[in-house]
């Protein structure tokens, strides 16, 4: 296995070099862009601009040719049976959205279930409680074990056939565990019900197979994956798509409109109402591909490296420890202080320009089962270095030693 | 409800000394540091008042006041979890603590921070915080 060194990727990043002091731990909120995205973008609507899907001269087919090499792309990162498969959202949030309006609101009906992790999201959460209180389905949380992964016990007494969804994060954005997906989505099958992965947090850093994982539908975002804001997608299965009504009406959508009736395009344009974020998929097909080109094996070892870093140096600190132990989890710590208040470290490090996020993290149920009224979490991601770690280590002792 | 004996706060608070430390604080670690010094010196609320009762909505961090009308004149108790928020708690209570209702309602806390040169060194959630704060004391005379 070769060896990462973060200098070589953070040159790619123009924010990083123009702004070299700047240690962004913060990756797990969005990622910086490398500058084969801003490129991509420019060149885009330097060279090409123009609407997608509708042109009758040469530009309009050229942007639509490059929006498909888009989906393409992102297909491929995924290893999508087919292009078909990707439908272009907002992001991961109206990926969920969409599936619960147009599955959930034609499939699911009074008293079925619907399994949602205590680890996830707001975003996989809310939209579930919306579809329950619309359908009469009821939502129920899979609990947590002790070293804070998912208790797949209680998800065995929990599946029954009136169970349809099983919802799951690929990787905690708190607290970083990954659950045993392809455990989870056996175990979900064979009661005939269907889960849906968010990997908003794990595309920067594993690799996604939906063939080999056999998910039924997987939500992304392209900003934390090297991408730009206001692109996302939804993978799901092409026989779902097929079943599944349109969810927002307008252009792009339709086969043939006429006020006796309308029918609708196939999958995936039957979910993509309006303008597209042309540019945009043009940028997220940029970020896939820059990462791709990467040494990936080389970035998570690279990555695991700067976690066991932290780990180490957060055990040597008083009053501060990092929550849960799962047996598997991603580069991304969440901090607990003894005394400290998380919102004081945070503005102390901000004086020492290092980023991170603090609060809830939009999971709120997750922090009432940790009992914690916020943490300070830290995210790593391809180009942070050991530098980086060493110095938050530096300041977050400096810090608690004045707080104390 | 229980009233609560409120205590003298030290001289290190008053609003002549304290505005002289948060000015020689230059730059805003030195202010985010004397703050925290502030905090060290404002006496916290006892547990049993920090309530949901005594809460003030709107803040990051959890803060409590607790007010008295003592022949005229405010006495408060204001506290947080941050340190940071009750180095700032500090300043609101020697802008107010002892004041007529008159006093009170003309002070303008906003003018205080640009003053003291924090204004521009406060998020715009701290400062929201602050409001929050200034408008329930206004309310409590």
């Amino acid at each position: 296995m070769s060896v990462w060194s973060a200098a070589q990727p953070r040159a790619c990043f123009p924010l990083l070099t123009q702004q070299s002091e700047l240690i962004w731990l913060d990756s797990a909120a969005t990622t910086q862009k490398p500058l084969a995205v801003l490129d991509a973008e420019r060149a885009f609507y330097e060279q090409i601009n123009a609407n997608v899907h509708r042109g009758a001269h040469r530009l309009g087919h050229a942007a639509t040719e490059a929006f498909e090499a888009a989906r393409s792309s992102v297909a491929h990162f995924i290893n999508s049976p087919s292009r078909q498969q990707v439908v272009f959202t907002r992001g991961a949030t109206e990926a969920i959205n969409l599936v619960a309006h147009s599955w959930g609101g034609s499939q699911l009906q009074a008293g079925d279930e619907i399994l949602i992790s205590m680890l996830e999201h707001h975003a996989d959460i809310v939209p579930w409680q919306m579809l329950a209180a619309r359908t009469g389905a009821m939502v129920k949380p899979i609990p947590l074990t002790d070293a804070l992964e998912l208790d797949l016990d209680a998800l065995a007494a929990m599946l029954s056939p009136r169970t349809r969804l099983v919802c799951v994060t690929a990787m905690s954005n708190v607290l970083g565990t990954r659950p045993p997906l392809s455990r989870i989505i056996a175990m979900a099958h064979a009661v005939g019900a269907r889960v849906l992965v968010d990997a908003a947090q794990a595309l920067a850093h594993d690799v996604i197979d939906v063939q080999a994982l056999d998910a039924d539908f997987l939500v992304f975002s392209a900003h934390k994956v090297f991408g730009p804001t206001g692109i996302g997608a939804l993978w799901a299965r092409m026989e779902l798509l097929e079943a599944m009504p349109p969810w927002q009406g307008g252009g792009e959508m339709i086969a043939r409109v006429s006020f006796d009736g309308t029918t609708y395009a196939p999958p995936p344009l039957r979910f993509e109402a309006g303008t597209p974020a042309f540019a945009q998929a043009v940028g997220f097909a940029a970020a896939l591909n820059w990462l791709q080109q990467q040494d990936r094996s080389a970035i998570a070892a690279h990555e695991t490296a700067l976690y066991q870093q932290l780990a180490a140096g957060i055990a040597h600190i008083d009053g501060v420890h990092i929550l849960g132990a799962p047996h598997d989890k991603g580069p991304i710590a969440s901090l607990a202080f003894a005394t400290a208040h998380p919102y004081d470290v945070a503005q102390f490090l901000d004086n020492a320009d290092i980023a991170v996020r603090v609060g809830n993290h939009c999971a709120e149920p997750l922090m009432q089962a940790l009992q914690q009224h916020g943490t300070l979490r830290v995210s790593i991601a391809a180009y942070n270095s050991a530098h980086d770690i060493t110095r938050l280590l530096a300041v977050l002792a400096e810090t608690l030693e004045l707080l104390a | 409800m229980t009233t609560l004996s409120i205590p003298a706060l030290p001289a290190s608070l008053e609003l002549t000394a304290l505005r002289q430390r948060l000015a020689d604080a230059q730059g805003w670690e030195n202010k985010n540091r004397t703050l925290v010094q502030l905090a060290r010196d404002l006496p916290s609320l006892p547990e049993a008042f920090r309530t949901e009762d005594h809460r003030i909505q709107g803040c990051e961090a959890r803060v409590w006041l607790y007010t008295d009308d003592q022949n005229g004149q405010i006495a408060l108790w204001v506290d947080s979890d941050s340190r940071v928020v009750k180095g700032l708690l500090a300043l609101v209570w020697s802008a107010y603590a002892g004041r007529s209702a008159d006093e009170v309602r003309n002070f303008d806390f906003a003018a205080l921070l640009q003053e003291l040169g924090l204004s521009r060194f406060l998020s715009s959630s701290r400062v929201s915080g602050l409001s929050a704060i200034v408008r329930a004391i206004q309310r409590a005379v």
